[in-house]
């Protein structure tokens, strides 16, 4: 059942996802290029000073790519759902609602992050050769909660997506908006490396707050 | 599973906001039969189906599909319903082979993989088509497909004729009629399209604003309603009477609907002052009975 | 599943509300803090306070509140305004009893800044050691950064990427030859070429020790500081003034502000308390006869005047900075702590 679930997913979702990823590794892959020109033109050493001495993380750019990409995969992947109430047939299924619901946004969650990955495992491999270690893992961390962001955008959109009256859904945006402010509050490289666990705990979290919409949507709320 | 009613729901009550639906309203749907729910626009027929397949939790009454509650149907149950949501809808995204890959293992040892590729074998789409490439017809094709391979033991469709052309809604209801009938189904439909469901429907529910008119078997209904004309004198205004449905008074001629006997109908427009020696009765199809229970507008 | 969705939705509701409302209040009705600009004056031997209001404009003032003009508190602030008084001629020929020239008032000056939330960012521990004596007259950035390990120190090339395993080998050596402990708890310094010279890094050792680190000529020098028992060393500040008189502040566990000075190496303690440096902002304006210490702390501004000589308490200021119409709540960000986690404020 579960590769039913996914089956559907992946066929709502595949040419998106393969624009995710040429989106994240396009960006991140430009990043990297434009760092070792850079490096090139004025010296290693001038990059290393900017970086240690100034808190330049040469990726900031990339901070609310992954957001944008959350929102649209639960647009992409819930909308042909929403459709002319398309999720009826999802719910109808002979399976628990709740795993059938669950499947759906760890589909999203698993792909969102394994672009995330790919996109951080290319960083690491284009800034280890360069770079000092501590250095490379001041970006990464840094970047982190930009992509914890992206999973919370992607499960916070598909609670906004699936309710079913416009009412609730304005309300659900404005909660999201606040909600994913608390992402981006500092510029300070690695400024979240405390609060990130508890940061990633609620985002991931929020996943429940799509079963509420389920439920209302199986109740028939209208506007 | 094996009680004789299938679908039984009893005082069901809906409202929008202020807008009452229903109140209190039962009916039941016996095993194996077919039964069409008609009523004119906005008369909740869709409110019903939705509370049926347990997407509207009504404002109070109970339905019971299988003697299990709507409401709290364990999942595995939704095996032996067949669900076709208004519009004929499925995966858009999906073409006819992705769609019965993705629903074949939700029905181990009930998928009739046969039954399916049979029917879209009469369709002319190329298999990788996707299904928001179909025609109408071809889509609610597939819909019904996916039901007959399902193989449930209740369908319930929603307006199942909206978009359908004319040979297409032959098509389905034949397809339907011989199914059901062949393997002992039970269905509940809806349709706005009368004139279809007289080669359907074993039993049928007339919806009016917020009640039910009649609940009988079409053949009952066919034989009792009939049409009565007679001459009445100028500025004649007729008296309502509950068993008299619409009568109209144009060009000094009477015209109502009644599924009480001629002699009866008779009796009760003597006693309103008309002379009923002229009364004429008129035998009527279900589409013509359904307008002169529920009235033109 | 559905109570525990619903707990969880009140719970962000709550949370943010508690984040939001205080954010928006504040956001649309607290108004500024104007505090007084505070200098203190040897001539005056009390503290000279700067005011704007705008009913009032500018008004100059003592403790005493003494009114003065512009041009009195000039005076009353020559080292301050020594560029000031020499272009308009009225530079005095001694002060204090004193001849003293522009440009040793020039020598002398300087000020000095620690904000917390420069202390609490998160850091690469990677550092730079420059050349203290250089070939040229200028100073440069090093080629390479300097990683402490739990078994020495590594010197990694920049433009290679790769640990320089000689001069690495030479410079563990050094400091172990003067007992450091590895790996340092604490690393000071200042990398910059915008400064007049070098003083290297001070470091606090695995066993508590002060170090002092700098490159000369290519060579390491390692000088370890004696702290009495009783001092902790905490914060350490690598301070390049042009009067070369001072190597660094350093605060302890107890909050005592004290100075090294360069030629002797030794800890002065400064008539300064009570400064946390994780805590709390401090500004040091100084010139050839005294520092006014400014400790910037929630609701209250403390002014201290040292001697510039002795750096000995002369006399203390505290102005009250109360947050006008400032709504309690929960923040995420602090203006002494860049890392975000939620606060009650």
């Amino acid at each position: 059942m579960l590769k039913s679930i996914a089956l559907k997913e992946w066929l709502k979702t595949r040419w998106f996802l393969l624009l995710i990823n040429v989106i994240m590794l396009g960006s991140s892959g430009f990043l990297m290029l434009r760092m070792h020109r850079a490096m090139d033109i004025k010296g290693a050493d001038h990059i290393w000073q900017v970086m240690l001495l100034r808190d330049a993380i040469i990726v900031d750019s990339l901070a609310t790519l992954p957001m944008l990409l959350g929102v649209v995969l639960a647009l992409v992947q819930l909308m042909p759902e929403m459709h002319r109430k398309c999720l009826k047939l999802t719910l109808h299924l002979p399976c628990s609602r709740l795993k059938t619901t669950s499947a759906m946004l760890f589909y999203g969650v698993i792909t969102l992050t394994i672009s995330f990955a790919l996109c951080l495992g290319l960083m690491h491999v284009a800034l280890r050769p360069v770079i000092a270690p501590e250095m490379v893992r001041h970006v990464l961390l840094t970047t982190l909660p930009w992509f914890v962001a992206g999973l919370t955008a992607y499960l916070l959109a598909a609670w906004i997506c699936i309710e079913p009256t416009w009412k609730r859904r304005v309300l659900n945006l404005a909660l999201t908006a606040m909600l994913l402010r608390v992402f981006f509050l500092s510029d300070t490289p690695e400024s979240y490396n405390g609060f990130l666990p508890a940061l990633t705990a609620m985002g991931l979290l929020t996943c429940s707050l799509v079963w509420l919409s389920v439920l209302r949507f199986i109740d028939g709320h209208q506007d | 599973m094996h009680s004789d009613i299938v679908i039984d729901c009893q005082h069901l009550s809906h409202s929008y906001g202020k807008r009452q639906i229903y109140n209190d309203l039962s009916f039941s749907v016996p095993r194996g039969r077919i039964l069409g729910l008609l009523g004119k626009n906005g008369t909740g027929k869709t409110t019903i189906i939705n509370i049926l397949s347990g997407y509207l939790a009504p404002s109070a009454g109970r339905c019971t599909i299988f003697g299990t509650d709507v409401r709290h149907m364990p999942h595995h149950m939704r095996r032996q319903i067949g669900l076709l949501i208004e519009g004929h809808v499925q995966y858009q995204f999906m073409n006819i082979e992705q769609i019965e890959h993705f629903y074949a293992p939700f029905f181990p040892g009930q998928w009739r993989r046969d039954a399916y590729y049979e029917l879209m074998r009469k369709l002319r789409v190329a298999p990788r088509q996707r299904i928001s490439r179909m025609s109408c017809g071809q889509r609610s094709q597939v819909a019904l497909g996916l039901i007959l391979a399902q193989n449930p033991e209740l369908l319930v469709l929603d307006d199942f004729s909206l978009g359908l052309d004319p040979g297409y809604r032959r098509l389905f209801v034949d397809y339907l009629r011989e199914y059901a009938r062949a393997e002992q189904r039970t269905v509940f439909l809806t349709s706005h399209i009368i004139q279809d469901m007289e080669r359907l429907i074993d039993d049928c529910i007339i919806m009016d604003y917020g009640r039910i008119l009649v609940q009988q078997p079409v053949g009952v209904l066919l034989e009792q309603v009939r049409q009565y004309t007679c001459s009445v004198p100028e500025g004649y205004s007729p008296t309502p009477h509950q068993q008299l449905y619409h009568p109209t008074v144009s060009h000094g001629r009477l015209e109502l609907t009644s599924p009480i006997p001629h002699q009866q109908v008779a009796q009760l427009l003597r006693a309103d002052g008309i002379n009923p020696d002229e009364l004429q009765s008129h035998p009527l199809n279900l589409e013509d009975a359904f307008i002169g229970l529920t009235g033109k507008y | 599943m559905k109570r525990f969705s619903q707990i969880y939705l009140s719970l962000l509701i709550v949370f943010m509300i508690l984040w939001a409302l205080p954010w928006a209040y504040n956001f649309l009705f607290a108004r500024p803090n104007k505090t007084p600009f505070v200098l203190y004056s040897s001539l005056l031997h009390d503290f000279l306070l700067v005011e704007y209001s705008e009913a009032n404009g500018h008004v100059r003032r003592d403790r005493h509140n003494n009114r003065y003009t512009e041009a009195q508190t000039d005076s009353l602030l020559p080292t301050f305004y020594m560029r000031l008084l020499v272009s308009n001629g009225r530079w005095p020929d001694t002060l204090m009893g004193q001849p003293v020239a522009p440009h040793d008032v020039q020598r002398t000056n300087f000020n000095f800044r620690a904000m917390a939330a420069d202390i609490n960012a998160p850091r690469v521990p990677l550092y730079f050691l420059q050349e203290a004596m250089p070939r040229r007259a200028e100073l440069e950035m090093p080629s390479d950064v300097m990683r402490f390990t739990a078994q020495g120190v590594e010197f990694v090339d920049m433009t290679s990427n790769t640990i320089d395993p000689d001069k690495s080998l030479r410079y563990t050596k050094a400091l172990t030859a003067k007992g450091f402990a590895f790996p340092p708890r604490y690393v000071a310094g200042n990398p910059s070429t915008h400064k007049d010279y070098d003083n290297g890094l001070l470091l606090l050792d695995a066993r508590q020790q002060l170090f002092h680190l700098k490159q000369l000529r290519g060579r390491p020098y390692v000088q370890p500081v004696a702290v009495p028992d009783s001092v902790r060393l905490r914060h350490l500040f690598v301070t390049e003034f042009r009067d070369r008189q001072l190597l660094g502040l350093l605060t302890d566990s107890c909050h005592r502000l004290f100075a090294l000075r360069a030629d002797s190496y030794e800890l002065v303690r400064t008539g300064v308390d009570g400064y946390d440096p994780e805590q709390h902002n401090m500004t040091i304006f100084g010139n050839m006869f005294d520092w006014t210490v400014r400790i910037a702390q929630p609701q209250t501004e403390r002014y201290m005047a040292l001697d510039a000589t002795t750096l000995q308490l002369l006399d203390t200021l505290s102005i009250a900075t109360p947050r006008s119409h400032a709504m309690p709540g929960m923040s995420f960000r602090s203006s002494t702590n860049p890392r975000i986690r939620p606060r009650w404020q």
